[in-house]
């Protein structure tokens, strides 16, 4: 009798402890999956049209590394172009909810009045700013 | 026909000469902030300005421009310490300097100088009318007034 109830217990306690193992092995697998859904996307000689607040920017890039839904980086020969300037640089760093570009790279740009270079820019873009670091030359012209 | 390449030669010499020397720029060497909501251009550090009238100097440069058939157009241009300008074989200086491109005008103010191969005045204030060839100098005391018509202008 006492037999049969200790064999009853112990199916009982490797059902429960199966359960429990089978509980973990399910738990650890949905941040595996949640992990592949936020991994980098890059997209090489890419060229594309973001609109922002003040209009629409056409960016383009050898490289586009997507870092997480606000934040892109444009790796390598890089531009930004608006209605206003065409920006020529390299490594661009784009925050697309603050609008906010910027690179330690030189950079060349051109507007309606001429032509500028500097060693690295921010562009506040939701200000109307853009921010040259550095030695900038900017040739007018005629 | 060697005389020919060489009068060419000569030619395009000349209009690529000119073209360098009428070149209009800034130049700044710590940063320069293009803000385009109030239309300006701000250089800092060690700033050049040149335009087809003078070339200037200073710490500290505020550009404001004007849109017009698509291109932009400097209208004033405000300069900050250390303030250079060299008109000519005229040599300006000064704290503080604006230039308005509507009347031609550079005013000067604050430790100000002009200085020519002939002569050295300085003062408090300069006006510098370069369409009309005229500058006025103003000193410290209100009673003092200098007013310099320049002999290139006198012979006109």
């Amino acid at each position: 009798m006492n037999l049969k109830l200790n064999k009853k217990i112990f199916n009982i306690l490797i059902i429960f402890f199966l359960g429990i193992q089978l509980f973990i092995y399910i738990y650890n697998q949905k941040p595996l999956n949640e992990n592949f859904s936020q991994k980098k996307i890059t997209v090489e000689n890419f060229s594309s049209i973001v609109l922002s607040k003040s209009g629409i920017n056409k960016i383009g890039s050898e490289k586009l590394n997507k870092i997480d839904e606000n934040n892109i980086y444009l790796q390598g020969n890089s531009y930004l172009e608006n209605q206003d300037y065409k920006i020529y640089g390299k490594n661009i760093s784009i925050n697309l909810s603050e609008e906010i570009s910027n690179s330690d790279d030189p950079v060349e740009v051109i507007n309606s009045m001429g032509t500028l270079r500097g060693k690295g820019f921010k562009n506040l873009d939701y200000d109307g700013k853009i921010i040259f670091k550095g030695e900038v030359e900017f040739v007018i012209n005629k | 026909m060697l005389s020919i390449n060489k009068y060419l030669f000569f030619f395009i010499f000349l209009i690529v000469f000119s073209n360098v020397n009428s070149e209009s720029f800034v130049k700044a060497g710590d940063s320069l902030i293009w803000d385009s909501e109030n239309k300006s251009y701000t250089a800092l550090g060690d700033v050049e300005f040149k335009n087809d009238k003078f070339i200037a100097f200073s710490d500290k440069m505020l550009a404001y421009y004007k849109e017009e058939k698509n291109e932009e157009i400097f209208t004033k241009i405000e300069l900050f310490n250390n303030v250079i300008i060299k008109f000519k074989d005229e040599i300006f200086k000064g704290d503080y300097a604006i230039y308005t491109r509507e009347d031609n005008i550079i005013k000067l103010t604050g430790n100000v100088s002009i200085e020519s191969p002939s002569r050295l005045l300085t003062g408090n204030e300069l006006i510098a009318d370069i369409d009309n060839n005229k500058r006025i100098l103003n000193s410290a005391n209100k009673d003092t007034l200098v007013e310099v018509l320049l002999e290139n202008n006198a012979n006109d």
